[in-house]
């Protein structure tokens, strides 16, 4: 693939569109992802895509009157009739009371931390293919059925401002995900590996392929485990699923204000248990965990929040209208619209804090009768976002553990519980952590170890196939 | 239709020789965006996204790339890019693709409209969301927050494919809704909408949708419903007789029908988001899927619904077919690749929700077909012990979509034929064909009801696509119920 546009070359438009639309008080933020994913099922590479994704995002205000405007064409005639005519819609908008103007040539900036590999941004179909044959080739040699998707994709990204805040970012991520399954899609034993990383040399494909053999080997004749109270021992991959909820119901402004988030009116106060610490940290610079951007739609130089600290409520996600109104400075939290979804705040670097045990044996061995999760599917969290209750079940393998020791797998078990109470009872996580990109974008991912929780709470189960 | 030269890149790909077939999609699509909360705007924005798709199979498989730039060279550029993806993906290819030909389409597709919504000044739009946003709030210091919101997309859509299809498709969809937020002095958090969750409210239509919602005319009972759910006692947990309203059905056919029928989920090309199927081929008209009462239907023809449409993305016409005959399984919701892997035909359900993503099998309006128990009040008078539940909270299903679990916004215990007493956080739980299996009721078309989500997601990268359900009310026996509470 060809990467077609720079940071500084669209931080270069951004400028020169501004000073020639004429508004007196505009944002333009400019993205292209440049994505080549190769996407395989049922052992054959069947959509291999190139996407590209142009967005403009264009915001006018006259006084607290503010509107938006979000284009693909990102040639510098389109943008100019759009700063324009959104400049004509701003006249006619509500006032929004609290909005504080756009940010200023000001407003502090930090690091940006190196987020850009050539290689990944580079990356040509033929290369896909060649990495993709051998995991193909082990996963049909194993009698087994492949799935999943090897992604490369390139960001560039800037915004600029009338008032004269100028931001750019360039970045790579390359990304594998891997099923080895029984059966193509009718079920039956699967094994999951994936890894995410700048760089698409430094992906565990092997390894990762490995794992996804091998979990899906010990998931064979799964026995039925009755619905009840088991410890749980989960990977990073089933704990981000929670934590991702989580970040959509519990740290943003907006639901704080609104009275669902489960930190409405209890900052200081414990919601948690004492060895949990949860932060945003989109700047963090291990290659292997970090993938924010530095800075946020509205230039905001993003830091480190921390939202939960040894279990007590400290903070929450801010942007700057939101702030303003409620008393409180923008974390550079503000969010571009995305899939005809508003632009909002929340967290795009969820992490949590990562413990003493030296891997997922250690929080095995401490389990007499309980499960071991490898991963989570159609988490939802909306049931009673004040506790933070939610529903999922597992997939990818799911085993019985007795007595330290995985002892047999089960079929797949519906949880609904309260994650934040959940918490409370973890007594153990892992030293290494693990980055798993959020499913909807290719802007952020979420943090974690894996985790043993006592007693959660499994209401129902599922069945490996349906025979009447 | 277009000044687009989409015929270029087409014209290159046909001088191909290892070319089985191509199409080149021209997606043009402008939107509106307007939400209110707490009587500031929280959105008003206009949305514009051009560009081309271009999908190519060649000797073995497909590629697929996508552009925003539409001259002619950026286009046979695209083109290219699709094949070099082909071929290099050919490389890997065990089974090559079996994708039968089919005659071209022709032909012109326009959602009809009585108004054109993008005729309405945005400030009108907005004035009849600031009414009831506002009522929502007042009366009483409980009701902390209140959204409403409308958002209307015209998308242009061009096909043309190398068998000759040339199909041009303007469709006009909208969505428009509110909800509030009561909270107690204990921390509790209780939402009521209308007309449903945001989310299950679109529909393919003009303006006179809006106008005919009333919002205004509904403020007073969502509030007062949302203020009662503060002091309700939690759903009791046990099995009980249930009783769905039609938008809670609408969900509830759209995760344990539509997807289970949709073919590459069947096959296992979804794995890598959504999963697979319990309903497999073997299956095909002799799973008793549901009671006798069940028929769902597959429409891409509906007027109005917003799963209806023209041609699909591979040029196949909208059309009618069961899914599910009194109870039995009949078909599956397909593409021509995925048909032919089990020698049928397509049943034309391919569709991309943009330029810039491939085609892949999308539910059509997919509905639960009227019965013949009355109306909604008829169901509840005949109905000794159960509860009526209504409007979704949380949505969950597994990946094979048997075991599912959805909660409510409310439900009302039912007792000797009466709307008792309200209940909060209810949920019910089931697996697919039992929980269809013990459907006795379905109300007749009085209460039948279209409903739109706009926004189902799948694929991978994530696509997300307009699609349709309609239902009357419905009742289930021995349904698993309980409390989030």
């Amino acid at each position: 693939m060809t990467t077609t546009a720079t940071a500084g070359a669209l931080l270069a438009l951004c400028k020169d569109v501004l000073a020639v639309a004429g508004q007196a008080e505009a944002e333009l933020t400019l993205r292209v992802a440049e994505r080549g994913c190769a996407r395989f099922a049922m052992g054959e590479l069947g959509q291999h895509m190139q996407i590209a994704e142009p967005q403009a995002v264009v915001r006018v205000a006259h006084g607290t009157r503010v509107a938006e405007t979000v284009l693909s064409r990102l040639d510098r005639e389109a943008l100019v009739d759009a700063v324009r005519a959104t400049g004509r819609a701003a006249k006619l908008v509500p006032e929004v009371e609290s909005f504080p103007g756009f940010t200023g040539h000001d407003e502090p900036a930090g690091t940006d931390p190196p987020r850009y590999v050539e290689a990944t941004a580079r990356a040509t179909p033929e290369e896909r293919v060649e990495r993709l044959a051998p995991v193909l080739h082990a996963i049909r040699g194993a009698g087994l059925v492949s799935a999943g998707m090897l992604e490369t994709t390139s960001v560039a990204h800037a915004m600029a401002t009338t008032g004269g805040c100028a931001r750019s970012h360039d970045a790579s991520v390359a990304s594998f995900r891997v099923w080895a399954l029984e059966t193509p899609g009718a079920g039956g034993a699967a094994g999951y590996g994936g890894h995410v990383h700048r760089d698409v040399r430094e992906l565990r494909l092997a390894e990762e392929t490995e794992r996804s053999l091998r979990v899906c080997r010990m998931s064979r004749q799964p026995a039925s485990l009755e619905a009840g109270t088991y410890d749980v021992v989960m990977e990073p991959e089933a704990v981000t699923e929670l934590l991702e909820w989580l970040a959509a119901i519990a740290f943003a402004a907006p639901e704080v204000e609104q009275g669902t988030s489960p930190m409405a009116g209890r900052l200081g106060e414990r919601i948690t248990g004492e060895g949990i610490d949860l932060v945003e940290d989109p700047l963090c610079e291990d290659p292997a965990l970090g993938f924010g951007v530095p800075f946020d739609r509205e230039g905001t130089w993003r830091s480190r929040v921390p939202l939960v600290e040894r279990g007590v409520a400290r903070a929450v996600l801010y942007d700057r209208t939101c702030g303003a109104r409620m008393g409180a400075a923008s974390t550079g939290s503000a969010q571009l619209p995305a899939q005809g979804t508003a632009g909002g705040v929340g967290a795009t670097s969820l992490m949590l804090g990562a413990g003493t045990a030296a891997g997922v044996d250690e929080l095995l061995a401490g389990v007499e009768r309980g499960l071991y999760v490898c991963r989570l599917h159609y988490v939802n969290g909306l049931l009673e976002p004040r506790r933070a209750v939610m529903t999922g079940l597992t997939r990818d393998g799911c085993f019985l553990v007795e007595k330290g020791k995985i002892a047999r797998p089960v079929g797949n078990m519906r949880f609904t519980d309260s994650l934040l109470e959940g918490l409370a009872r973890c007594d153990g996580m892992t030293r290494e952590r693990k980055a798993v990109p959020t499913w909807w974008s290719d802007a952020g991912a979420v943090v974690s170890p894996a985790i043993r929780i006592r007693g959660w709470r499994f209401n129902g189960k599922s069945q490996e196939a349906y025979e009447g | 239709m277009t000044d687009v030269p989409l015929e270029a890149a087409l014209a290159w790909l046909r001088k191909q020789p290892d070319v089985r077939y191509a199409e080149v999609r021209l997606v043009d699509e402008g939107s509106e965006r307007l939400r209110l909360r707490d009587g500031r705007p929280e959105q008003v924005t206009v949305e514009a996204s051009r560009g081309v798709g271009i999908r190519v199979l060649g000797a073995k498989t497909w590629g697929f790339a996508s552009t925003a730039d539409v001259h002619e060279s950026a286009l046979v550029a695209a083109a290219t890019r699709a094949l070099a993806i082909a071929r290099a993906s050919g490389a890997v290819t065990h089974r090559p693709v079996l994708f039968p030909e089919r005659p071209a389409s022709r032909g012109t597709y326009e959602t009809a409209l009585a108004v054109d919504p993008f005729t309405i000044p945005t400030e009108a739009k907005l004035a009849a969301l600031d009414g009831p946003v506002r009522a929502l709030r007042q009366g009483d210091a409980r009701l902390k927050s209140a959204e409403a919101w409308m958002d209307w997309t015209r998308q242009k859509k061009h096909l043309l494919t190398t068998e000759g299809t040339d199909v041009a498709q303007t469709f006009t969809f909208g969505a428009c809704g509110m909800h509030v937020f009561a909270g107690s002095s204990g921390g509790d958090s209780q939402r009521r909408s209308y007309p449903t969750w945001q989310g299950g409210d679109g529909f393919q239509a003009g303006w006179e949708r809006v106008a005919a919602l009333d919002l205004a005319g509904n403020v007073d009972r969502v509030k007062d419903e949302a203020l009662a759910l503060l002091t309700a006692p939690p759903c009791p947990g046990g099995s009980r007789t249930l009783l769905l309203e039609s938008s809670q059905m609408a969900l509830q056919i759209h995760e344990s029908c539509g997807h289970p029928t949709e073919l590459d989920r069947v096959l296992g090309s979804e794995i890598s988001l959504a999963g697979g199927s319990f309903m497999q081929p073997a299956m095909l008209g002799r799973l008793r899927y549901g009671s006798p009462q069940v028929t769902l239907v597959a429409d891409a023809t509906r007027a109005g619904g917003n799963g209806t449409f023209g041609w699909d993305d591979e040029g196949v016409p909208a059309g009618k077919r069961a899914l599910v005959e009194r109870g039995l399984f009949v078909d599956y919701l397909s593409s021509r690749e995925t048909a032919a892997a089990l020698g049928r035909v397509s049943t034309g359900t391919m569709r991309a929700d943009g330029w810039n993503r491939t085609p892949i099998i999308r539910m059509v309006n997919v509905s639960l077909e009227p019965g013949a128990s009355g109306t909604l009040e008829d169901l509840v008078a005949s109905t000794d012990d159960g509860l009526l539940m209504a409007t979704d909270k949380s949505w969950s299903i597994d990946d094979l979509r048997l075991n599912f679990q959805f909660s409510c916004e409310v439900a009302w215990e039912i007792r000797h034929g009466k709307r008792t007493r309200m209940l909060r956080d209810p949920f019910y739980t089931g697996i697919t064909p039992r929980f269809w299996g013990s459907c006795d009721a379905v109300c007749d078309e009085r209460d039948w009801r279209l409903w739109g989500i706009t926004s189902c997601g799948k694929g991978d990268p994530m696509q997300t696509m307009h699609v349709g359900h309609g239902s009357s009310p419905a009742r289930f026996r021995d349904v698993a119920v309980g409390s989030a509470s």
